[in-house]
């Protein structure tokens, strides 16, 4: 063989070995991209969907599945205070899901507050320690007794945790934490596989919680005023859809011979004169800052002093029914030379009522319940052309500012005893 | 001059802490695995295992100077300092008293919440025959107990 | 140079308490309990520095120590000597120090009473596993009558 016939067979053998080589490295490297695969997976699925229920369902499964931690949580940030609130755990009791945690509380509080990652391998050793020098200024009388931290969700013997903020540049979104009854049950690659995980789902979760405000403001938008609606959604303002009762003032009003008019008009006309007394009724119940609960076509209720409290409520009411009144008379001076019969009927009354979500599923919307809702009703069906009718206790709130003639007592459907009632005629000093 | 107390948990089952140092003023530490405290509660032999007691009796026999630091899983703690007086190969009683000792020991560690597979393999690992008694005076005794007057000299 | 191995990391969580010998100017030891000692890097590992105690005051004078850990895993233990070598107030191995200690302070009632004062950095310049020291986890069990 000659010289060169050896090199090349020597040459084919070094190749050969370098492709062994290579081969096992391969092998190796995708066994850990492996990992790196299911999580690229998920991260795909995380951003497909805008849900946040099943985002978080999502973020968790994988936290179990592919990273394999048995007991994990979300926590998001309130949107207005610095605490977090359960949103979704997996291997915990789920009644647990609701409850708060402020910030600096806890291994997760203190990752709130810091926007930084913990582990620890060893909360029992680090309680019992920190508890006993407790006792000891306790009995050295250098500290007040008590003073545990509120209950924090999670496993009552936990020994092992890893919790991650989860960031939106640099913006806390909420802390995913995972939790073990072992001591030491979480390493340095576990927290890298959190990272990769958090990363991904913090995005994820705030596109859905965005989209889920904008969902709700748009909802609420209707009822109220932009700036009021977005006060709620980013919780300036208490949920108006949870149940609670207030006093509150409620006005009725509907369009006298409407029904008539829409009867034998052309349904263009109905839509414009419809659009007309809407868009200056709205006007109205923004400028003195009620509430639109429902307007069915021609009638509507108003009521003040919820979701935001206001001042003087029963006072507002009157003065928009009397600048409804007006508006409706330079309205009517149009339709009427167009040949219509309409007047605007008024019922105001005030009282406690409960309020929140009526409704189901899907089709959730704010609305009021009392009797005092009754009352302006049928105090708005007793109103002849041109009247506003008030109740005796929105009598009283107004007397020094207005004009009224009484005339009740009025027998009303559904109430067992006939009820003063007055006329609001003028404000006074007016003509 | 010992207080009852320390007497107490130098018999068990306190952790028992040896520190010495050599000529350079380098720590270096060892575990005791049992103690006992002589008739005049003044003096004390304590046992090391043999691995240890090659650097412990070469500080000793340098500069004499020991510290024990005898505590509780509940932090209950006490620092004890003194001077070396002699030390001998562990006998057949001792031997016993240490085997006494570990018992208490490992209860000890139980009761104070490791879980088992904790407890076990750390007090039984320890490695106490063949092992070395060394006797030594105490001068002073310190509270080591953390929290309030931690590091208050007691006798 | 890189001398703490990465098998001695599970010794460095806090599970089993870790002790730590000091030795003043004047040539007195002192042995302490330490709840953790804190992996820096392979150089390098801190102590925390809650109270002023014999052990600061010692390694501010005469910096040398000798610090023995058990790992909760194999139960092989070190002893890790040690020279002071700074302490630090800000820093990342002081956050990472102060959130843990921050953390378990709230849940006992004790946040703001018990700080962390400093981390206090040591470099490590010797790693000796004590072998003669542990009886080997199969050997441990055997009855009374051991050799």
């Amino acid at each position: 063989m000659t010289a060169e016939g050896a090199d090349s067979l020597g040459l084919r053998e070094q190749i050969a070995q370098n492709q062994q080589t290579i081969d096992r490295l391969n092998r190796d490297l995708e066994k850990k991209s492996d990992q790196v695969r299911i999580i690229q997976q998920i991260s795909s699925e995380i951003t497909s969907t805008l849900d946040l229920d099943q985002v978080l369902e999502i973020v968790l499964r994988a936290t179990e599945r592919v990273l394999g931690f048995q007991h994990s949580m979300i926590l998001l940030k309130d949107l207005a205070e610095d605490t977090l609130r359960l949103f979704a755990s997996r291997g915990y009791d789920p009644t647990g899901v609701g409850a708060q945690v402020a910030f600096g509380e806890g291994v997760i509080g203190v990752v709130a507050e810091r926007k930084r990652m913990m582990r620890v391998g060893s909360l029992g050793a680090g309680i019992a320690y920190i508890t006993s020098i407790r006792a000891r200024l306790e009995a050295a009388g250098q500290v007040a007794p008590g003073g545990a931290a509120a209950k924090l969700p999670g496993l009552p013997n936990a020994q092992s945790q890893l919790a991650l903020p989860l960031l939106v540049k640099d913006r806390l979104v909420g802390v995913l934490a995972v939790e073990s009854p072992r001591p030491n049950a979480f390493d340095e690659l576990d927290e890298i596989l959190l990272r990769i995980v958090g990363n991904q789902a913090a995005t994820a979760i705030d596109n859905a919680r965005t989209y889920q405000m904008v969902e709700k403001l748009s909802r609420l938008k209707r009822f109220f005023s932009p700036q009021l609606a977005e006060l709620i959604v980013t919780g300036g303002a208490d949920d108006p859809l949870k149940t609670h009762r207030r006093e509150v003032t409620v006005a009725f009003l509907d369009l006298r011979g409407f029904t008539a008019f829409a009867e034998t008009s052309e349904p263009e006309e109905v839509m414009s004169v419809l659009r007309e007394y809407h868009a200056d009724m709205g006007k109205l119940i923004l400028e003195h800052e009620g509430t639109l609960e429902r307007f069915t076509g021609d009638g509507m209720m108003i009521f003040f002093n919820d979701p935001v409290p206001v001042p003087n409520p029963a006072e507002r009411a009157v003065r928009m029914a009397l600048a409804m009144r007006d508006r409706v008379a330079a309205l009517l001076g149009r339709w009427r030379r167009r040949g219509y019969e309409l007047d605007l009927g008024v019922g105001i009354a005030q009282g406690y009522a409960t309020i929140g979500a009526i409704g189901f599923e899907g089709r959730w919307d704010y609305g009021a319940i009392g009797t005092v809702t009754n009352l302006a009703a049928r105090l708005c069906g007793e109103a002849k052309p041109g009247q506003i009718l008030i109740a005796l206790r929105v009598a009283g709130e107004v007397e020094d500012l207005i004009e009224a003639e009484e005339v009740g007592p009025l027998a009303l459907k559904g109430l067992a005893k006939p009820v003063p009632a007055f006329n609001v005629v003028r404000l006074r000093g007016r003509v | 001059m010992i207080p009852d107390r320390v007497v107490e948990l130098l018999h068990g089952p306190a952790f028992i802490q040896v520190g010495t140092r050599d000529a350079q003023l380098r720590p270096a530490h060892a575990w005791a695995i049992g103690a006992v405290v002589h008739a005049d509660r003044q003096t004390v032999t304590f046992f090391v295992h043999e691995s240890r007691s090659a650097r412990v009796l070469s500080d000793l026999q340098d500069n004499g100077r020991v510290a024990l630091g005898v505590a509780l899983a509940s932090h209950e703690a006490y620092q004890l300092k003194g001077t070396y007086l002699t030390s001998r190969p562990t006998r057949d009683e001792d031997i016993a008293l240490q085997e006494t000792y570990r018992t208490k020991w490992l209860a000890a560690a139980r009761q104070a919440g490791y879980p088992e597979e904790i407890a076990r393999p750390l007090i039984l690992g320890f490695a106490y025959r063949p092992g070395v008694a060394v006797t030594f005076q105490v001068k002073e005794i310190f509270l080591q107990t953390p929290g309030p007057g931690a590091g208050n000299k007691m006798a | 140079m890189g001398i703490l191995p990465d098998e001695i990391k599970p010794a460095m969580q806090g599970v089993i308490p870790s002790h730590v010998v000091t030795c003043s100017r004047d040539g007195t030891p002192n042995a302490s309990a330490l709840s953790q000692v804190y992996y820096v890097d392979p150089d390098h590992v801190a102590l925390s520095h809650q109270f002023f105690n014999k052990t600061v005051r010692n390694v501010r004078e005469n910096p040398r120590a000798v610090v023995w850990i058990i790992s909760p895993e194999t139960f092989d233990a070190w002893d890790l000597g040690l020279e002071y070598d700074h302490s630090e107030t800000s820093g990342p191995i002081f956050e990472t120090m102060d959130m843990q200690i921050e953390a378990i302070a709230s849940i006992v009632g004790m946040k703001g009473i018990f700080k962390l004062k400093s981390a206090d950095i040591y470099r490590v310049v010797s790693v000796t596993k004590n072998v003669g020291e542990r009886i080997p986890l199969p050997d441990i069990d055997e009855p009374a009558g051991q050799r």
